[in-house]
């Protein structure tokens, strides 16, 4: 053996130890990355809605405005409920008078309509949340248990959160000169509690719970049930999943 | 050495600078900012602390045994009391300092009809009715029991 292949061969073997010991934490992360964050964290907070059993009646708009001191009027909503109607000629139409909280007058020409459902719509707690991104003060953040909430005293009222949100989730406190958004009443689950909407449906349309505890009904209702997300394109992967959406609802 | 000079010179301005960037920053970044991530962990706490409105269902069945039992075998078991009766996390606190709302006979109807009257938009299972037909003029309590509808 001469010197030139003695050194070969050395550094062969160094680099074939060296990937291994850098293929396993890399491996290690890669996992720890890819999988949902509430197989780490306890509790991670999830929401569900069954679009088949909301029947439009507002309790949920006039219980989250009343547990969070939203204003009353029109446009500051934290939680809404839509409701579409699809013709028979293919127009589709959404409407939202006061954001549901009066509840729905019939629809207009019910002979022509196809189809027609109510949506609630609230923030979705997205793991890769666009409105806690785009803050520049550091306002908007994740909690440890996936809660996006903003932080009144220190948020400097920019409205990019606003913006950045691409389900018109966040709306401008008109008393405060906050960005203010769904907290999923997190004075209220903190405390064992429901989220004000959720105790207040009449259905059980909307469904709250811990994605980190495999046996809760939420985890259960995931796994059994065909769920979807909003917008999935927008890769926001919102907490929020719906079952039973049509494919008209954005 | 008059080139040293020159760099002692923007040396020291340079730590000027940087010592009291320091100290702005001390002054202006809030004391909890980044203790779990990037923003201000007291913030947490202070949403954590604020005033709850609605009670829970549970709170309600201690004090109001008959109206608990009726339901939770009735077919408006999924509704919570404070659905109907609005949120009175200060009448379970102290029952005298709130008196709770309940409909009264003249609005049952409309009260009723928030769920109950018949629109195509409502799931189709859901049982509705129309107030117009549906036995007009007599409030829906005298023949269902808001708490035990049959
Ligand atoms: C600590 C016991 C207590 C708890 C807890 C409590 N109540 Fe009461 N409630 C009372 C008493 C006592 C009265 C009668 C007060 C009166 O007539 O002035 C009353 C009255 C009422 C009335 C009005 C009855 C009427 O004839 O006007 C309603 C409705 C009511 N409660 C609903 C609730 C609901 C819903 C909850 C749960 C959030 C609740 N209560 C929790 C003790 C309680
Ligand atoms: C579907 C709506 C609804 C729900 C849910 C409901 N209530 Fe009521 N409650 C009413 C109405 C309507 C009245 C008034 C009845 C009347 O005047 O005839 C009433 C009356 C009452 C009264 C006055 C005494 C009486 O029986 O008339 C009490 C106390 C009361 N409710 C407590 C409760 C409690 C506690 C719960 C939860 C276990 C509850 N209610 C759930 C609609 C509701
Ligand atoms: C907050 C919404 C809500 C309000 C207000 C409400 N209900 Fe109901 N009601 C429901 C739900 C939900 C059901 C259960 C439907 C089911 O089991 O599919 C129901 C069921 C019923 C049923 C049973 C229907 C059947 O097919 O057996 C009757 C009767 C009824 N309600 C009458 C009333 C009356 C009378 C009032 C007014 C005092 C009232 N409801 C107020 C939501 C409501
Ligand atoms: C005079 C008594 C009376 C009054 C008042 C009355 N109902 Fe009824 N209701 C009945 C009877 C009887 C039935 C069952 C037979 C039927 O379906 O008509 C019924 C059935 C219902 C059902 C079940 C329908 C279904 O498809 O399963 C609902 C919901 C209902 N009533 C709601 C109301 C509401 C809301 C009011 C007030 C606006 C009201 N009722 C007033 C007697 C009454």
């Amino acid at each position: 053996m001469n010197r030139r292949h003695f050194l070969r061969t050395a550094a062969l073997a160094v680099a074939a130890f060296a990937g291994r010991a850098v293929a396993a934490p890399l491996a290690a992360a890669e996992k720890f990355f890819k999988e949902p964050p509430w197989r780490r964290k306890k509790p991670y907070w999830g929401y569900a809605v069954d679009v088949a059993k909301c029947i439009g009646c507002g309790r949920c708009v006039d219980a989250c405005k009343t547990e969070n001191d939203v204003p009353r009027e029109p446009f500051y909503f934290r939680t809404w409920v839509e409701r579409y109607v699809l013709r028979r000629t293919g127009e589709v139409s959404v409407d939202s008078p006061n954001g549901g909280l009066d509840g729905y007058p019939a629809p207009r020409e019910p002979e022509s309509i196809a189809q027609s459902f109510f949506v609630p719509k609230l923030c979705g707690h997205c793991e890769n949340s666009p409105c806690e991104q785009v803050c520049p003060v550091g306002a908007s953040f994740k909690t440890v248990d996936g809660v996006v909430l903003v932080d009144r005293k220190y948020c400097i009222g920019c409205r990019y959160c606003i913006q950045a949100c691409p389900y018109g989730c966040r709306y401008f406190h008109p008393e405060l000169q906050v960005a203010d958004k769904c907290t999923l009443c997190y004075h209220r689950i903190t405390k064992g509690l429901q989220p004000a909407c959720v105790e207040n449906c009449p259905t059980g349309a909307r469904m709250f719970g811990d994605l980190s505890d495999p046996e809760s009904a939420l985890t259960k209702f995931r796994e059994t049930e065909r769920i979807q997300t909003l917008k999935p394109h927008m890769g926001t992967e919102p907490k929020l999943v719906y079952k039973g959406l049509h494919k008209e609802v954005r | 050495m008059k080139d040293i000079r020159h760099l002692l010179h923007v040396a020291a301005a340079f730590v000027v600078v940087i010592i009291g960037f320091l100290i702005a920053r001390h002054l202006v970044v809030p004391k909890s900012f980044g203790r779990i991530g990037h923003y201000r962990a007291d913030a947490v706490d202070e949403i954590k602390a604020l005033p709850l409105r609605y009670a829970g269902e549970q709170a309600c069945a201690p004090c109001h045994r008959a109206q608990a039992k009726a339901k939770a075998s009735s077919r408006h078991k999924g509704i919570r009391c404070e659905s109907c009766h609005g949120a009175l996390q200060a009448h379970a606190e102290a029952p005298s300092s709130l008196k709770p709302a309940k409909p009264k006979e003249g609005e049952m109807r409309a009260f009723c009809a928030r769920c109950h009257e018949k629109n195509l938009s409502r799931p189709a299972k859901f049982p509705q009715v129309d107030p117009r037909e549906h036995n007009p003029g007599v409030a829906c309590s005298q023949c269902h029991p808001p708490h035990q509808p049959k």
